[in-house]
């Protein structure tokens, strides 16, 4: 794996890639935010059009979801998705790392999440009254039921960063594994090797899998992209919605988890 | 080079007095039993994934379904769904990180 993909462009001595593109993308954000909201206007143009455009869709998952009291988990619900979102996007760009790639990221992401939604609870109903939900329904049942509660909330971050890491390594492991078919080591290096062979079936299968790789595989990635960062959105805010309920409503949503 | 260890391991797998012997071999290869990661990494790894695509059709399938009886909730469904689907996908996805360790390890 490591021998076919190429390694990213810019580079910082001393610091992991993954940490350099994390970087660049706050660079870019903090940019992009500073540049949109500088002149602000009640009929926005321009960047500050866009900006509203993508945060409506996070106020709207974050009403639907979370419920009237949402809106003040909007900060870090919205910069998770962006983040993630564009981290997913940036491994797409040829020469560019995205850097929720890496675990490394991944489960910085979860683990804020996971303490976060942790002390909502603890804030919003006390840590007594929180703790009395993994006792489960019935008190005799507490002592089988509290293991079990606990390793499924410890099951969360490991579930969140996970799912996250494999779907983009996966993902530029197969983009590799076919460039790596189609390139100059594969089929197009056949065809141009000059024998008889690899002109009459090196040479179309190459383009049919530059084909098949351009029109097919980059757009599946780019909604594989999209998808995960919606589906880390749309956990977090399930699990502040269910450390924000109460006892009965949180056993409720913890049925769908399982 | 792979194939090469993957026929050295089924050949351990069918002598076990070849294992035996290259056990007490001077340990300048990989391990005797390094090919049978790379045979767990790929079998494990079409189980996970043939078992996922069987719960995710159904996922889909349902799904489709749900949104031809009604439509008007079709926002609800899709946002289910791909709940579904993620929850079913991580799965694959803990033995396809187990495969990388075990190709990377050996």
């Amino acid at each position: 794996m490591g021998a076919m993909e190429h390694p990213p462009i810019f580079r910082l001595p001393g610091v992991p890639d993954h940490v350099t593109y994390t970087w660049i993308i706050m660079i870019v954000l903090v940019a992009f935010a500073v540049a949109a909201a500088r002149r602000r206007e009640l009929v926005p143009v321009g960047l500050q059009n866009f900006g509203e455009v993508v945060l409506e869709t996070f106020v709207g998952l974050v009403d639907e979801l979370i419920g009237p009291d949402g809106r003040r988990f909007l900060p870090l619900v919205a910069t998770l998705g962006i983040f993630i979102l564009v981290g997913n996007l940036m491994g797409l760009i040829p020469g560019l790392m995205s850097p929720t790639a890496s675990l490394n990221t991944t489960a910085a992401c979860a683990i804020i999440v996971f303490l976060t939604y942790h002390w909502i609870g603890i804030r919003t109903q006390g840590a007594a009254n929180y703790l009395k939900h993994f006792m489960g329904p019935v008190l005799w049942l507490a002592p089988l039921m509290f293991p079990i509660e606990i390793i499924g909330h410890l099951a969360r971050p490991l579930s969140l960063s996970l799912r996250l890491f494999g779907n983009m390594t996966g993902g530029h492991i197969l983009l590799a594994a076919m460039f790596f078919l189609m390139g100059l080591d594969g089929l197009l290096g056949w065809a141009l090797s000059g024998s008889a062979g690899g002109l009459i079936i090196g040479l179309p299968a190459g383009i049919l899998m530059f084909v098949f790789i351009l029109g097919f595989l980059v757009p599946l990635k780019i909604l594989v992209s999209i998808i995960q960062a919606f589906v880390f959105v749309l956990l977090t805010c399930l699990y502040i919605a269910g450390a924000l309920e109460e006892a009965e409503h949180h056993a409720e949503a913890h049925a769908q988890h399982h | 080079m792979r194939r090469l260890l993957v026929l050295v391991g089924l050949a351990v797998l069918a002598l076990p007095a070849a294992a035996l012997a290259q056990q007490t071999a001077p340990a300048t290869a990989s391990p005797w039993n390094a090919p049978f990661a790379f045979l767990a990494a790929g079998i494990g790894l079409a189980i996970a994934a043939g078992l996922c695509g069987l719960g995710q059709g159904r996922v889909a399938g349902s799904a489709v379904d749900a949104i031809a009886r009604q439509p008007g909730a079709q926002q609800r469904i899709f946002t289910s769904m791909i709940l579904g689907l993620a929850f079913i996908e991580s799965l694959t996805l803990y033995m396809f990180v187990i495969a990388i360790i075990l190709v990377v390890k050996y």
